[in-house]
């Protein structure tokens, strides 16, 4: 083959290869109109590179937002600079169906894109090649690993029974909290109670009618208690709540309405109709509670004198 | 012998030549940042270090003084160079940042996305440029991967496993005037890279 020949041959086969490629390649010119359109692009979209020559994008395209491309596409003409998007910012550029429609389960075509600047023989750039990307398996992958995480987050935190927080993670929340009041000394209560002779209940009804107690109480608990507010199961039937930005009387009104809800209540199970009462200590942060163990101390002594007063009641702890 | 066996160490006029090649590239970098936002970029000198892998988080964790932030990376390659860099941004940056590029969504964690990819694209863009231009080399630039919004410096970077003992770090910091935004670039170099640049430094400087 002549030096020539060898040329004109790799030129066809250059040709060849951007046609077949398996990723997009479209040129536009300044007016964003449709200069070349590869194999890829062709058969993803259904259009001919025909039936989009000389087309703006904007028009055969109306689904790409026109503010927010040329925002990318405007540095790479004027600066002459490469530019990206990622499927993070927009699943996707063109709307295609996914690579493998059968097994595949996104329905669209992630993709990522790159757009980089011509030059034209005297410097200037008049037109830029946009480059698609499909990044589908990727994608799909990353959100099943976020979703995956976030799902045994919330596994790791919550307490399968009445699903508030788990000892553990409530006491990790508290902890924090309790260094956020030392720093803003904004009013802040502790409220922890438990159900009233609750062996008996277990005793009396059994074990499932038991938990059937505590759930019914941790799903009144979830409805009384604001968003804000921190609810964790402690241990068998004791609770706790830390009421943010609420001094000890709020705290009073918020547990009495909690209190006069349970006492109210009547737990029906197959057999039994069961009345149960709750006893609540409150304790509203205070400097001294210099350590997180001493602020949980002053509400368990609360709760033990309410416990000590006959029970179904309310107590504060008094500073000393 | 193993790469990993050598200890490079830079020579001052080697040093002196990596701070000038980077300095022209950020300059060129910083002009396209100011013709985009219209705006006065401050510049400062780079820094140029050996780094080992666990320097990189001391050297990540002096980027920003503290709080949050948002990084995006992007790996570069050419002529057996290969390296990336990452652009960290400090998460007070970017109510600032919406203002001077006209955004006009809401700034939440899907705008600020917008934001970092832009400015990057930018500034990543045009600093491999420079670099490559002076090093008649002409660097392909993988697609940009975000390593974090809003959370930690010390996270940003999986400590542990690395493939390299050593990497040659450049840390730019970059500031605009009468503005409260703060970034930092770091282009960090493959030990494998250093000896192939130092032979290009070499034969410019001849």
């Amino acid at each position: 083959m002549t030096k020539s020949a060898f040329e004109f041959a790799e030129m066809h086969w250059l040709m060849d290869v951007l046609q077949s490629i398996d990723v997009g390649l479209v040129i536009l010119d300044r007016e964003y109109k449709i200069q070349l359109w590869n194999g890829f692009m062709e058969n993803h979209s259904g259009l001919r590179p025909d039936e989009v020559h000389d087309k703006p994008l904007f028009e055969s395209f109306d689904d790409i937002p026109e503010t927010w491309f040329r925002q990318k596409a405007e540095p790479v003409f004027e600066l002459k600079t490469r530019t990206f998007t990622i499927w993070e910012q927009r699943p996707y550029l063109f709307q295609f169906k996914n690579y493998r429609p059968i097994t595949g389960r996104a329905s669209t075509m992630y993709q990522n894109s790159s757009i980089i600047p011509l030059e034209s023989i005297d410097g200037s750039v008049n037109h830029i090649c946009l480059i698609i990307y499909d990044v589908t398996d990727t994608a799909v992958n990353q959100e099943d690993l976020t979703k995956a995480n976030a799902h045994l987050a919330y596994l790791s935190q919550t307490d399968g029974l009445t699903q508030l927080f788990n000892r553990g993670f409530w006491e990790e929340r508290f902890q924090r909290e309790h260094k956020r009041c030392i720093r803003t000394q904004a009013p802040c209560s502790l409220v922890m109670f438990d159900i009233d002779h609750f062996k008996k209940v277990n005793d009396t009804y059994g074990h499932q009618a038991g938990d059937e107690v505590i759930r019914t109480l941790a799903s009144i608990v979830r409805q009384t208690a604001r968003e804000t507010d921190i609810c964790g199961r402690y241990g068998g039937e004791e609770f706790t709540i830390l009421l943010i930005d609420t001094d000890a009387d709020s705290a009073t009104n918020f547990t009495e309405r909690l209190r006069k809800k349970v006492a109210a209540l009547t737990v029906t199970t197959n057999e039994h109709e069961i009345n149960f009462t709750i006893s609540s200590g409150i304790a509203q942060f205070s400097t001294k509670f210099t350590k997180h163990n001493q602020w949980i101390e002053a509400a368990d002594k609360a709760l033990y004198h309410a416990k000590e007063n006959g029970r179904n009641k309310t107590s504060v702890y008094q500073l000393k | 012998m193993g790469a990993a066996a050598m200890n490079l160490i830079l020579n001052e006029e080697q040093r002196d030549c990596y701070q000038e090649i980077t300095n022209v590239a950020m300059g060129q970098a910083a002009d396209r940042l100011a013709r985009l936002l219209n705006v006065y970029v401050i510049l400062p000198i780079p820094k140029v270090n050996m780094i080992s892998a666990s320097e990189l988080h001391m050297a990540l964790a002096d980027t920003t003084i503290n709080d949050d932030v948002s990084a995006v990376c992007q790996g570069f390659i050419g002529s057996g160079i290969a390296g990336e860099a990452l652009l960290v941004f400090n998460d007070a940056s970017f109510s600032d940042l919406a203002q001077l590029m006209k955004y006009k969504g809401p700034l939440d964690r899907h705008g600020e996305l917008e934001l970092l990819m832009d400015v990057s694209s930018v500034l990543i863009g045009a600093c491999i440029h420079g670099i490559g231009e002076q090093l008649e080399i002409s660097f392909n630039q993988g697609h940009p991967v975000v390593l974090g919004q809003h959370c930690h410096v010390d996270d940003l970077v999986k400590s542990g496993n690395h493939q390299w003992s050593q990497t040659l770090a450049i840390e730019i910091h970059y500031e605009i005037e009468n503005v409260n935004i703060n970034c930092d670039l770091l282009l960090l170099f493959t030990e494998d890279s250093v000896a192939k640049i130092n032979q290009q430094i070499d034969y410019l400087l001849d």
